[in-house]
């Protein structure tokens, strides 16, 4: 029984499935939070799959989706801005949702990797995500 | 019990984009529309790594994250700025 897996898989189902919802339905600011949303579950997702299906290689997905992610937010910020109602709808999991989600994933992780390179990689990733949450979301309150 | 759990992974992959999929059809207002796309975009990339085509995944996470919606909103943006002078 790989924990890993199961972890990604009930990530994929109970967190994915409702970002998802959230984004097909409401307003503007509501779907871009739901996007955000989104993007930190995948990136939470391709850390467990890389770990479960033993390939640290498969880590690079989710540095890239934790840098992408943001960054996709902040466009839709961007370019919706007028339509987005200040503060969004949402906005407020969004904060408990980095803040509890990253370590939960994050530690078991990093105690399951040990030291080196990749632990390294974790960190970073680690940190792209907490800012990346702090930057949307900030950006998603001035909107 | 491994293949179960991959096919598991897979299944519900399969299922986010076909849900996402249709979302993105039924959302009639294109900047929204442009939201949607990007959760089918993520969503491939997620199905791509379940297959265990990371590299595709890794594309697929460019182009359908960040350079897709990006386009389809400066063109909204670029034809909405053109009906209003009009």
């Amino acid at each position: 029984m790989n924990g890993w897996l199961v972890a990604a898989a009930v990530l994929v189902v109970a967190g994915l499935g409702p970002s998802l919802w959230g984004a097909a339905r409401g307003g503007a600011g509501r779907r871009v939070v739901a996007q955000n949303a989104a993007t930190l579950l995948l990136c939470l997702v391709f850390l467990l799959l890389a770990q479960g299906y033993g390939r640290p290689s498969y880590v690079d997905l989710a540095l890239v989706t934790s840098v992408l992610g943001p960054a996709g937010t902040l466009v839709f910020v961007r370019l919706l801005g007028d339509e987005i109602d200040a503060p969004p709808p949402g906005l407020r999991l969004l904060t408990p949702l980095v803040a509890v989600g990253t370590p939960a994933t994050l530690v078991p992780l990093c105690i399951a990797t040990g030291p080196g390179r990749a632990l390294l990689k974790l960190l970073v990733v680690g940190a792209l995500l907490v800012a990346g949450g702090l930057v949307t979301s900030r950006a998603l309150r001035h909107a | 019990m491994r293949e179960a759990l991959d096919d598991a992974l897979v299944v519900a992959s399969l299922l986010f984009v076909a849900a996402a999929a249709t979302a993105a059809v039924l959302t009639r207002d294109p900047a929204r529309q442009a939201v949607v796309l990007s959760l089918l975009g993520l969503g491939l990339a997620l199905l791509f790594t379940v297959l265990q085509a990371p590299d595709v995944a890794l594309s697929q996470l460019a182009v359908g994250s960040a350079v897709t919606p990006l386009m389809i909103l400066l063109t909204v943006r670029e034809v909405r700025r053109r009906k209003r002078r009009e």
